[in-house]
């Protein structure tokens, strides 16, 4: 118990960071499944962006 | 229509202003480009404030023959899912050559209406357009419309509704434009005898196409050799009797047909004078100014959003915002107190400008730097010098930490004068340091979130205000049009060396990234021709790389004005080297792919769109930072603290990098970079975490600090990661477009080795010219610059049939 208020903050940061990271690979992971992962690059502004990560990328793969 | 979704395609010549249109109708933020091929595939989107309203944006084309790749997208999808109307964008500063495809859109039996986009720009000329002759004279309704300026598009929404209503209700199609008697006599038999049995509406396109013995149509309709052969006495009868070709038949009629409604419909002002866009053109397209023109534009694109205006900000980002912190007002006081200091405590101890003088004659690196900072008795540059060069002189038995270490802890603080704001970093202390300065959190933790996510991350935001900067010029380039004249011009260089100009428009667009850029080569028909741009797209610094030229150009050159803009030229250069080089060769030769484009008009962009292009980059780049980088530089923090504690494999904050993980892995490949003058594991890990995301190169340097590089060890490390293999998202995007693992391998390696030789011939040459001469060295860069300049000259390959 002491060894937890004594290391009270370090627990509290350490957790919100590993929230931070859990939710980056979250939606990295999320993105990729549904096609807009990878360049990160705003492909969402592509002219090409259909062919990658649109319903012909699917049929692609 | 309240149970069907209306589906509305938009069509038209290419760069006539449909994907503008599509994203003021459906809200969303399609790329648009002021060249032609922007688009390749179609587009769809809800309409916005409409219910049941499908828009279609379709590639830009200039007829529906099957030849171009958008050619094929855009009449795939108006013959085989037939919308219920078409929204035909014209350009009304060149209707003649626009209303080519709007005769083959009516034709094609789908309820069209013609928007003549531009129509403020034709008034300007002070030419008169007759909307109601021409909308007559075609047969469909006509409006007017300014797609930039969002201008008239309701109506021709509304326009659209109506004539898909009025088709569904006659189900019945009239073609204005009948072609000569010859021809119509023998389009009426091929329709009774071949497709009498499709809907009304759609005989007549399938009937021309017949005509012009178009073979996708005649495979599709899977007529027998008896049909055939009876409907190519009809073509043959009407050919002799015409005496042209079947194709050239329909083509010549539709320019007359066309040449007949516009002078009837059209007033030009006039006719003979040249335009303003032509006159301009005279000018940046000429033949001897051109290229002239096209340097100066883009080294004052660099220049400024490097050197100058991104730079000054970028200064601010970096030392105020993710740095210590900023002055609001009290600076100078700051600065004379700094200066008082710095000669007292400093700029007076002979024994340290001793070491520095000493260490400069023996030529070690950075005691030039430390030497001119000291005579000039300038603070902040010694501090600078020191911070970068500190390390290295003490290696070389010149350590000076004794003497300004001890200074430098006892500087007076920015936030006793003046009003200081304190940067990011410092904000981060007030949370994690208590009144003695002692972390609350454990000291790993500390470490962490300091020297590993704010000092990476921040070293890659600190850069966003030159990104800004180029964004703006690179937005404004492209929607006023000159983009498209680079294009056209690079075509001419290109083809007096058997390439293809089209390779230059996926490069084009890979300086914002170049994963679409990679992506755009699929335009180009030729299969070699297209292997080699997917190959050489990735050489022009994407925004992504910015970054690593504004650090390299800011911390080792002092911000010269020539780096930058070197950059990119040097990315021009490989792209046109290794074009030639490759073409020479058996698996890339062959004729270049034809281009034919059109040069839109010259116009002012509005302000609104030059912003939302720049955001719509400056995001993609902020959210990155926030999710890749951000994780990289944990992986990075962490991999300089676990290794060899000297009992073992562990953690240890004070880890010297050679016994950490990333110090094996760093050392085990940066002997392969030491001809190149970048032998550290700090390089080698920046260049290997590099493949991740090129912003990562600066990410590292925020978490390993970035010191001890001379400027020319520092441009042969930018010239390689410039050239080198692409980040591995553009590396997956090479896969896809060559299709094939060994083409991927070769242009990986072909990238690397390329990258190797132009940085082995940098840093050898550039030793030789400064003192250090190393002979094997230089041998080795001369043996590779005389096989590119053999390579350049030799003869091009040709099969032996020819």
């Amino acid at each position: 118990m002491d060894w937890i208020i004594e290391n009270g903050a370090t627990i509290a940061v350490s957790a919100v960071l590993l929230v931070i990271v859990g939710l980056i690979v979250f939606k990295m992971v999320r993105d990729k499944r549904r096609g807009k992962g990878g360049c990160g690059c705003g492909c969402g502004g592509c002219a090409m962006a259909d062919i990658c990560h649109g319903k012909n990328a699917k049929n692609e793969k | 229509m309240s149970n069907k979704e209306l589906r509305i395609a938009l069509a038209g010549n290419p760069n006539s202003g449909k994907t503008t249109l599509f994203n003021a109708l459906t809200g969303s933020n399609q790329f648009v480009g002021n060249w032609p091929g922007v688009t390749v595939e179609k587009k769809e989107g809800k309409m916005k404030g409409r219910d049941g309203i499908i828009v279609v944006d379709l590639p830009g084309v200039y007829s529906l023959s099957p030849y171009t790749l958008e050619e094929v997208v855009a009449r795939n999808y108006l013959v085989d899912e037939r919308p219920d109307a078409i929204l035909n964008i014209v350009d009304g500063t060149n209707l003649e050559r626009n209303l080519y495809l709007t005769t083959q859109l009516i034709d094609l039996g789908i309820p069209t209406v013609v928007a003549i986009n531009m129509a403020d720009v034709v008034r300007k000329k002070g030419d008169h357009i007759d909307f109601d002759g021409l909308s007559k004279a075609l047969g469909c309704k006509v409006v007017e419309i300014s797609a930039l300026k969002e201008e008239g598009i309701d109506d021709a929404v509304e326009a659209c509704i109506e004539a898909t209503l009025k088709a569904a209700e006659s189900k019945k199609h009239l073609p204005m434009h009948s072609f000569s008697g010859a021809v119509e006599h023998a389009l009426a038999h091929i329709e009774e005898v071949t497709v009498h049995n499709l809907p009304a509406e759609q005989q007549r396109w399938y009937a021309i196409k017949l005509f012009e013995r178009d073979t996708k149509v005649l495979d599709a309709l899977k007529l027998s050799d008896e049909t055939i052969a009876h409907i190519e006495e009809d073509i043959k009868a009407c050919e002799a009797e015409l005496d042209d070709d079947a194709e050239s038949i329909i083509i010549n009629d539709r320019y007359e047909y066309i040449t007949r409604v516009v002078r009837k419909c059209v007033k030009k002002k006039n006719a003979s004078k040249l335009s303003t866009s032509d006159k301009i053109d005279r000018i940046v397209t000429n033949r001897f100014l051109a290229l002239p023109i096209f340097a100066v534009i883009m080294f004052l694109v660099y220049y400024i959003s490097v050197s100058t205006v991104g730079a000054w900000v970028t200064d601010w980002t970096n030392d105020g915002l993710f740095g210590d912190g900023w002055h609001i007002a009290g600076s100078d006081e700051y600065d004379a107190a700094l200066d008082s200091y710095g000669n007292e405590m400093l700029f007076e101890n002979t024994e340290l400008k001793d070491i520095i003088l000493s260490a400069n004659e023996n030529g070690v690196l950075g005691a030039e730097e430390l030497n001119i900072a000291f005579a000039d008795k300038d603070y902040g540059a010694f501090t600078e010098a020191y911070g970068s060069y500190g390390e290295k002189l003490a290696a070389e038995g010149f350590s000076v930490a004794e003497i300004v270490d001890p200074v430098l802890e006892g500087e007076p603080s920015p936030a006793d004068y003046g009003t200081w704001v304190p940067g990011v970093p410092a904000l981060f202390d007030k949370l994690l340091l208590d009144e003695n300065g002692e972390p609350v959190v454990a000291e790993w933790l500390y470490s962490l979130i300091q020297d590993g996510i704010v000092a990476g991350v921040g070293a890659v935001l600190g850069f966003i205000p030159q990104l800004l900067v180029l964004f703006i010029f690179l937005a404004f380039l492209e929607a006023c049009g000159y983009m498209s004249r680079i294009a056209f011009m690079m075509d001419r260089i290109f083809r007096n060396f058997g390439l293809s100009g089209k390779s230059f428009i996926p490069i084009l667009i890979g300086t914002g990234c170049g994963v679409p850029g990679i992506m755009a080569s699929r335009t180009i028909e030729n299969q070699n021709d297209r292997r080699m741009t997917v190959i050489t797209t990735t050489f022009i610094p994407c925004s992504a790389k910015l970054p690593i030229i504004a650090l390299i150009s800011s911390a080792l050159f002092g911000g010269a004005w020539w780096v930058a803009p070197s950059a990119y030229f040097m990315g021009i250069a490989a792209i046109l080297i290794s074009g030639i080089m490759l073409k020479k060769t058996k698996a890339f030769s062959g004729e270049p792919t034809p281009f034919v484009m059109e040069l839109p008009a010259y116009h002012m962009p509005t302000l609104g769109a030059i912003m939302r292009s720049m955001w719509e980059r400056a995001s993609s780049f902020i959210k990155k930072a926030g999710t890749v980088i951000l994780l990289s530089t944990i992986v990075i923090w962490l991999g300089s603290k676990l290794g060899n504690t000297g009992d073992g494999f562990g953690f240890a904050l004070d880890m010297e990098l050679e016994n950490s993980i990333l110090g094996y892995i760093g050392g085990a490949v940066s002997w392969l970079f030491a001809p190149l003058g970048f032998d550290s594991i700090k390089a080698a890990i920046a260049t290997l975490m590099g493949l991740l995301a090129k912003e990562e190169v600066v990410g590292v340097f925020g978490v390993l600090d970035f010191e001890g590089m001379s400027a020319l060890e520092g441009y042969s490390f930018l010239a390689f990661n410039l050239l080198c293999a692409p980040c591995f998202a553009a590396m997956g995007a090479i896969r896809r477009e060559m299709n094939s693992a060994k083409w991927t391998a070769f242009a990986i390696t072909y990238q690397c080795v390329f990258a190797y030789a132009v940085s082995l011939m940098i840093y050898q040459v550039g030793m030789a010219f400064s003192g250090g001469l190393n002979i094997v060295g230089l041998v080795c860069a001369i043996l590779v610059a005389a096989l590119i300049v053999f390579m350049l000259v030799k003869r091009p390959y040709k099969a032996k049939n020819n």
